[in-house]
């Protein structure tokens, strides 16, 4: 059967200690200087009030992606699980894509020369039933993976009794990413 | 914070300069490729990228990619690890780490090396030091190692080689709070964050100085909206971040701020009187000195309203057992250290939290478990590292006589070396045998530490990178990383009696040896190899296990061992009741409240209960006996005050050069208000220098928003003077220079806040 995967990341557990993007760059072979994912951590507010918010980026893997409209090789594809991939022998690094993303997600490999992203670790891991190797090395529980057509799963129970923020909604990408928003400090 | 993305800036100006290839002698680059021999399979571990030692798992995929998660055989940690765990394999390549013995051949400190066989260096080793015992002494030889199984090792060695002078790490971190448990309970307590409802801290930020049980309990803490956090911190920390409170606290005055939580509960009667009745001694005193020190009084010391102490001490007591005055880690703000260390503990015992869930207890380990079940549930270990009993006076007087009579003598004060060197006090010290201790990045005055290192005839450092300290050495003996080599069992035990054990996931990548290995061959060599009862590793876990092969086996396949010993609070009725219709025999210790009350009766204090009130103190160091209101200045008349603390992706000295993590923050320039830099016409990134008595050093500077406007902030381990470190070298600000060797009072301990002045550059 499909799978309806969804990654939720929760604001208020997350501590942008980075260990995401480690073990996103040792899981994928992710060249220096280029990340597929990373927190971003922004203070607002004048001293002593103040807030942090903290801000995760990489592919959201939309339901609508513009990137693979723009494709004029059909690298960017998406799967039957609706899951965005690249394949790297199409790809001829015309860079419509990186452009076409609102979401700053995609960029080109130095050593490959081809376009590349977060791929959910389908290959390595998703596929194989384990989870993508940031929600699973993630020191205080702020991701979450799963398929949603799975009653029992603990993303389908978060999204129940959480508020979910999908990034950018207003684009009707339809992400599969979603986000628990910060409960304690300043509102971006 | 926006930390991460400015450092981003510094690394490209950083990187252009270091790109070129330098081979470094005896490291894995001068080698060319490496090919790695391991199976595809899982390995469960122990994490070495920093001191928290978290269980971890292995995989090598290819015989050449590591991939490490946490063990999840370790409840506590699921498959969780942070970046400095993960980056592990990035260190395991790292072409700038050591892999032959070097053996110097220029003046002392220049840097001039050539390769040498490990049968040639351990030779020279053992050789040079029988040599200095023979002329000088063997108490002329300091041994000093991190806490952990190296410091085991190589204390075990230093007593059989009959030097006195063992140093551990501590004296510049933990030792404040150590001793003053020591004074309090006898023993050290855990914190149960998990069950706790309130909890007030003092810096100690778990989101960057990780420790991943203990950061994934105070994460979902702070995520749970029916629990609070208060957060005191010069700094916007990202604890301080996720708190319910954040007070910015003048630094150094932690221990005003408790002082005047003690006297408010104290003057309204709420605290847990029967608590103090029961199991303390030494009330009165603390009733006497905390007379004065009215929240109105704190305000102008803390810059913390007096209002807000009022509200957080009813708050805490509302909250009450449920409640943590959290000591924090890296116990070092002020010469008040062991005052500051004592208050906070006393404030958890006013509010009768000791051994009740939610609040902090004794560690449950396999000898305590067994005697309370009458039954030997959890095996025992053997001591493989024996010591011998060493009859002559330590360089610091620690645990004998003197200034440092009460601090422990397995651990020293590191503060004391230089002056001992170079004044010849009390007597010579020529040799110094460091293992994973880098002093010239981690200790005060690191300029005054070098000049004595200079005066000392034969230096060893066992070391996995050319660090600075290794840099002054006579031999360098690279250990192979954490993941090349099998070590002993360690204790985990918390809540419940733990084991823990490191395999090896690959083979060396070349000669390297582990510090077991090294120090065996040296013992052998100087003619003292019978000290230890085991040849390897091997006949060492045999021996510590007592030929328990079932443990053996579940440590080797699972990294961790527990046995399921229910989790108790020996004060809370229920909890032991479970626990005795687990194993019946311990229905016998039960008390007339249901408890096991006896614990707390019969501590290793002098009195055996526990002491809110040290006679032993207060005799040698009169007005020490209780928390006072002594020694809270950090500014030394400076208008600044220089704090300094970990991030999350580096330790205090070790990782630095560790290629992702470099990557991820390359230096540490100084955090620093914008008003402050405005008065000094400093722009984000500009160059500036920060003086005070002892150093004088160039800074660049971070501005922003989460700093009080009189106090500095910088990350710890920056500022390497060692040119192997190809990544880091010359990179950001040692902040240790502007520490001064005057250590705190009773503990020992280093002090790392200091007053600084602001110069244009």
């Amino acid at each position: 059967m499909e799978k309806q995967y969804r990654l939720i990341y929760d604001e208020n557990l997350c501590i942008g200690c980075q260990a995401c993007n480690v073990a996103c760059r040792v899981e994928n072979s992710v060249p220096d200087e280029v990340y597929r994912v990373q927190v971003h951590l922004h203070t607002q507010g004048e001293f002593p009030n103040l807030g942090m918010s903290f801000e995760r980026l990489s592919c959201v893997m939309c339901e609508n992606p513009p990137c693979v409209s723009v494709c004029p090789t059909n690298a960017s594809f998406q799967s039957k699980d609706g899951l965005v991939h690249i394949d790297e022998r199409a790809c001829i690094t015309c860079k419509y894509c990186i452009l076409a993303c609102p979401y700053h997600a995609r960029f080109v490999n130095p050593i490959k020369n081809v376009v590349e992203k977060c791929n959910f670790c389908y290959e390595t891991r998703v596929s194989k039933e384990l989870l993508p190797a940031c929600v699973s090395i993630c020191p205080t529980d702020a991701l979450s993976f799963g398929d949603m057509r799975q009653k029992q799963s603990l993303v389908h129970q978060k999204s129940h009794k959480e508020v979910l923020v999908f990034p950018k909604a207003h684009l009707g990408t339809k992400p599969k990413v979603a986000f628990i928003p910060n409960r304690k400090g300043m509102k971006s | 914070m926006a930390y991460f993305q400015a450092r981003r800036d510094f690394l490209k100006l950083a990187t252009k300069s270091a790109t070129a290839t330098v081979l470094i002698p005896g490291s894995l680059g001068a080698l060319g490729e490496v090919a790695l021999r391991g199976e595809d399979k899982f390995v469960r571990s122990i994490c070495e990228m920093c001191s928290s030692r978290c269980p971890m798992e292995a995989r090598v995929i290819n015989g050449k990619t590591v991939l490490l998660q946490g063990n999840a055989f370790a409840k506590e940690m699921g498959t969780s690890l942070c970046a400095k765990g993960v980056a592990g394999s990035s260190q395991l390549y790292d072409s700038q780490r050591l892999v032959s013995p070097l053996i110097r051949v220029g003046k002392r400190g220049e840097n001039r090396w050539r390769e040498a066989s490990f049968e040639e260096a351990l030779n020279l080793v053992s050789t040079k030091l029988s040599a200095l015992k023979e002329r000088y002494g063997a108490r002329s030889v300091l041994f000093s190692a991190k806490t952990g199984e190296h410091y085991d090792l190589l204390r075990s060695f230093a007593s059989a080689f009959g030097s006195p002078n063992v140093f551990s790490h501590w004296s510049s971190c933990p030792i404040a709070i150590e001793s003053a448990f020591t004074h309090t309970f006898g023993e050290k307590l855990h914190r149960d964050f998990e069950n706790a409802t309130y909890i007030l801290n003092f810096g100690h930020n778990l989101f960057e100085g990780l420790d991943i049980p203990l950061t994934k309990a105070m994460a979902h803490f702070c995520a749970n909206p029916s629990k609070k956090l208060v957060v005191l911190d010069p700094r916007f920390s990202i604890i301080a971040a996720k708190a319910d409170e954040w007070h910015s606290i003048k630094p150094g005055s932690d221990l005003a701020f408790v002082l005047a939580l003690l006297h408010v509960w104290i003057r309204d009667g709420k605290f847990d009187r029967t608590f103090v009745k029961q199991y303390t001694i030494g009330f009165d005193a603390l009733v006497e000195a905390v007379k004065e020190t009215t929240p109105q009084w704190q305000q102008t010391r803390t810059g913390i309203d007096a209002s807000v102490v009022e509200r957080i001490a009813a708050e805490l007591y509302a909250a009450s057992p449920r409640c943590i005055i959290d000591w924090g880690h890296k116990a070092t703000t002020t010469q008040a250290e062991f005052q500051r260390s004592r208050a906070i503990l006393i404030a958890n015992i006013l509010m009768g939290n000791v051994e009740k869930e939610g609040g902090i207890y004794l560690t449950k380990s396999a000898k305590r478990v067994n005697a309370l079940a009458k039954e030997s549930i959890v095996p025992e270990l053997n001591d493989p590292y024996p010591r011998v009993q060493i009859h002559e006076p330590r360089i610091d007087g620690a645990g004998e006589d003197g200034a440092y009579r009460f601090v422990s003598k397995q651990h020293g004060v590191l503060t004391t070396i230089p002056e001992a060197i170079l004044s010849q006090k009390p007597y010579e010290i020529k040799g110094w045998f460091l293992t994973r201790h880098n002093p010239l990045i981690t200790v005060a005055d690191p300029q005054k530490m070098k000049e004595a290192m200079e005066q000392l005839e034969f230096i060893v450092v066992n070391d996995i990178y050319l660090s600075d300290t290794a840099m002054m050495a006579d031999v360098i003996l690279p250990e192979c990383t954490y993941l090349e080599r099998d070590e002993g069992i360690s204790t985990l035990t918390c809540k419940v009696p733990t084991y823990a054990m490191r395999n090896k996931i690959v083979a060396p990548l070349h000669e390297n040896k582990s510090a077991i290995e090294i120090i065996r061959a040296l013992a052998e060599r100087m003619g003292c190899g019978s000290h230890f009862a085991w040849k390897n590793s091997s006949e060492l876990r045999a021996f510590q296990a007592k030929g328990n092969a079932e443990l053996l086996q579940t440590l080797l396949l699972r990294g961790v061992a527990s046995f399921d010993v229910p989790p108790l609070c020996a004060l809370e009725p229920s909890s032991v009741e479970r626990f005795c219709e687990r194993y019946p025999q311990s229905r016998s210790w039960v008390d007339a409240q249901g408890c096991f009350g006896h614990l707390l009766t019969h501590l290793k204090t002098p009195s055996g209960k526990i002491e809110i009130y040290c006679d032993a103190v207060e005799k040698v160091f009169k007005g020490y006996g209780v928390p006072r209101s002594v020694d809270m200045d950090v500014t030394q008349g400076l208008p600044y005050v220089l704090t300094s603390g970990k991030s999350a992706v580096h330790t205090n000295g070790h990782t630095q050069n560790v290629p992702y993590l470099s990557r991820l923050l390359s230096s540490n320039p100084i955090w620093m208000h914008p008003s402050t830099a405005k008065a000094h016409g400093l722009k984000m990134g500009d160059t500036f220098y920060l003086q005070n008595a002892i150093a004088k050093e160039k800074a660049t500077v971070f501005i922003t928003e989460g700093i009080r406007p009189d106090t500095l902030f910088a990350y710890m381990g920056f500022g390497h003077d060692a040119p192997s470190l190809v990544r880091t070298h010359g990179k950001g600000t040692n902040v240790s220079k502007f520490l001064s060797l005057a250590s705190a009072p009773i503990c020992g301990a280093m002090i790392t806040n200091v007053g600084v002045n602001i110069l244009k550059a």
